[in-house]
């Protein structure tokens, strides 16, 4: 009683690790603080007697200082079970504190209050379920957008779709012939058997007179002005595509054989290599006429 | 003081076992406690531990650098001779200027220390002593003493021998003293500023300081590798130790010897010091500081008057009460009851009148009433009156002839 006069003077005037100062109010963040705040009345080190209550896995506890054990730390706080029932809990506070400044006991009452609205709250949340916040991250979010997109690009989901109806097809799971659209049954039928087609079409195309006529079907020597191997191709393909879907049609009409699988052959692309040669060579002389 | 007047030694190797019972308080920890004190004699001791610096008496000077002086159309401040680079013609020497020497450039000459008055540090020491056994002081100097067993922590001579480390750890640890320990390990932060460069790389907190007795004590080799423990001798205490910062209230471990010495250092308020020369312990200003209780107390309040209440002589603004009703009624109580029957009778006398209408008889009458009397003036007046008429007749007409010819 007699130091607690001396101590807060110190305290309050010099310092203490326990205060928070802010613009408004001065806060004590020594965890035994009834009410929070930095205050004579409130400040457990200024007062040797002194009470608060703390909550400890969902139990309360009222926690008691006197003056007759202020020397010894360890020993200091006195710690009371509170009865779960909240009147019980208010008269054993009564009891406890009986004779204290009525400060100490109000605000004990009013902290055993706010801990156990708490404790309920918390009860409730468990049992019903909460919404949990998660921040949004902005740089996460974008890159994940942006990621799903391309990944939707690779996927080539159209493509894949296709494969599979065609398999199915193949295999033979739609076996009444339904309704379809004859060109693109024609070609994805046909394009089994395109490189095989090809294949004849080659031989049988050497073996014609000139390598020209070939050259007439694949390329079209106007289109040799833009020097482009690329584009070369591409004419090629729209080209083949023509001339495979023809050869198709043709196919059909003569067989139902099955179609082996061939492998991808290149002489193609040599016979283009050594008709461009030629073809350059054409270039040449027509432009020297 | 409530410090307890009676305090218990613990046995070295179990902090739940007491070796001595009870053994006095020593007198120094009643002294009051004078943080007035202890700050002013920190901050001039805490001067004597510096190292003599200068700046480079040279330093922003090593210029033949003259004045253009006036018309040149520059500042009059001096100026790098020469020519050929950058900084010729520039400003050199003053304060102001940039590379140029500092104001009063430090000297090494100052003075670095401060000599307190022998009676003054005296006197703080023994505040410095008593605060630390002053747990809430301890605590919000922010010590970790939770699970100390006792403030002050008094421990049986046997830790004087500790030799290793980790005997010093272990008694830490029984003692609860080891918290304050890890405080100080996990605060440990490398200094802001140039200073990290220059040797002092880390800030450090304080922790327990050890206070032993016998010279030969091997144990501040034990605890010399446990961060933030100090180690000291009684006979040489210090306040830079025991007020660190100038704040009250370090964590002091004492060993029995150590603690029975206080007596003879600082004397009691029976005796004074044997060790400080005619050194008395300070008296309190006031045996019980406690203001709060002392005025509350009967034998004041018996003698102390009733409280005086503040009599009111008028009103901070005067009312009319001729324009006001509540000063007015204030003045002259029957004033409410006067207006009451005023506005009655006014109700009273409305009641069965009506609204006054202009009679078209009246109207005649009247009219009969202005001739008659018309009639009996005199000619002259009549002639007077006939002309007025015409006048009017004749701007009227004038009027209506001008409007109409608009």
């Amino acid at each position: 009683m007699q130091i607690d006069e001396v101590v807060w003077q110190v305290i309050n005037r010099g310092h203490c690790s326990f205060k928070i100062k802010t613009i408004s109010q001065n806060f004590c963040r020594n965890e035994y603080n009834v009410t929070g705040l930095c205050s004579k009345q409130s400040c457990p080190l200024a007062n040797s007697q002194y009470a608060t209550i703390k909550e400890e896995k969902g139990l309360c506890y009222l926690y008691v200082k006197t003056a007759e054990r202020a020397q010894k730390p360890k020993e200091l706080w006195e710690k009371i079970l509170l009865s779960k029932n909240y009147e019980q809990a208010l008269a054993q506070i009564d009891e406890q504190l009986k004779y204290w400044s009525n400060f100490m006991i109000h605000k004990n009452k009013q902290r055993l209050t706010k801990l156990r609205q708490m404790l309920i709250r918390i009860r409730k949340m468990r049992l019903k379920g909460f919404k949990e916040l998660i921040p949004i991250k902005k740089k996460a979010e974008r890159r994940d957008k942006i990621r799903e997109q391309k990944a939707l690009v690779a996927a080539n989901l159209e493509n894949a779709i296709e494969q599979e109806l065609i398999d199915r097809l193949k295999n033979g799971v739609y076996n009444e012939i339904m309704n379809y659209n004859t060109k693109a049954f024609e070609k994805v039928v046909g394009q089994n058997q395109v490189e095989d087609e090809e294949e004849r079409e080659q031989q049988e195309q050497e073996e014609e007179e000139e390598d020209y006529s070939d050259e007439e079907l694949i390329f079209d020597p106007n289109d040799l002005e833009e020097d482009d191997e690329e584009d070369q191709e591409q004419d090629d393909e729209e080209d083949d595509k023509r001339l495979f879907q023809k050869q198709t049609f043709n196919q059909l009409r003569r067989d139902d054989d099955e179609v082996k699988d061939v492998k991808k052959k290149k002489p193609k692309v040599k016979l283009q290599y050594e008709e461009e040669e030629e073809v350059e060579d054409r270039k040449k002389q027509q432009i020297a006429f | 003081m409530t410090s307890v007047p009676l305090v218990s030694v613990f046995s070295a190797d179990d902090s739940t076992k007491v070796t001595a019972k009870h053994i006095p308080l020593p007198a120094v920890f009643q002294t009051p406690i004078r943080p007035d004190i202890v700050s002013f004699v920190h901050t001039n001791i805490a001067k004597n531990r510096r190292q003599a610096h200068a700046v480079n008496p040279q330093a922003g000077m090593q210029h033949s650098a003259e004045s253009w002086g006036t018309g040149r159309a520059v500042a009059r401040i001096p100026r790098v001779s020469g020519s050929g680079t950058h900084r010729s013609g520039q400003a050199a020497f003053g304060n102001q200027c940039r590379k140029g020497r500092m104001s009063l450039p430090i000297k090494v000459w100052r003075r670095w220390h401060r000599r307190v008055n022998i009676k003054q540090k005296r006197h703080a020491a023994a505040t410095a002593v008593a605060a630390t056994g002053i747990v809430p002081l301890v605590l919000a100097r922010g010590h970790r003493i939770s699970q100390v067993p006792q403030i002050p922590l008094v421990v049986e001579d046997k830790i004087e021998s500790y030799e290793k480390t980790t005997d010093a750890l272990n008694f830490l640890k029984r003692f609860g003293a080891f918290e304050d320990v890890q405080k100080v390990v996990s605060t440990k932060v490398v200094r802001a500023g140039i200073s990290k460069q220059r040797g002092k790389k880390y800030r450090v907190r304080k922790g327990p300081l050890v206070v032993y007795f016998n010279e030969n004590a091997k144990l501040l080799k034990a605890f010399r590798n446990v961060p933030g423990v100090e180690v000291v001798n009684v006979t040489r205490l210090n306040l830079l130790q025991l007020a660190p910062g100038g704040q009250l209230g370090r964590f002091v471990i004492w060993t029995q010897s150590a603690f029975a010495h206080l007596d003879k250092l600082f004397g009691t308020y029976r005796y004074a010091s044997v060790l400080k020369d005619g050194y008395q312990l300070l008296r309190p200003l006031l045996t019980n500081p406690d203001l709060a209780r002392i005025i509350n107390s009967n034998q004041v309040q018996e003698k102390v008057q009733p409280a005086k209440t503040t009599k009111v002589l008028h009103d901070v603004q005067k009312k009319n009460p001729l324009k006001n009703t509540k000063a007015m009624d204030r003045l002259n109580p029957y004033a409410k009851k006067q207006r009451a029957a005023a506005v009655a009778a006014i109700k009273a006398n409305t009641k069965g009148t009506k609204k006054i209408k202009k009679n078209k008889a009246l109207k005649k009458a009247s009219k009969a009433a202005f001739n008659k009397v018309a009639a009996s003036l005199s000619d002259a007046t009549k002639a007077a009156v006939q002309e007025e008429q015409d006048i009017k007749v004749k701007y009227f007409s004038v009027q209506k002839g001008a409007a109409q010819a608009e």
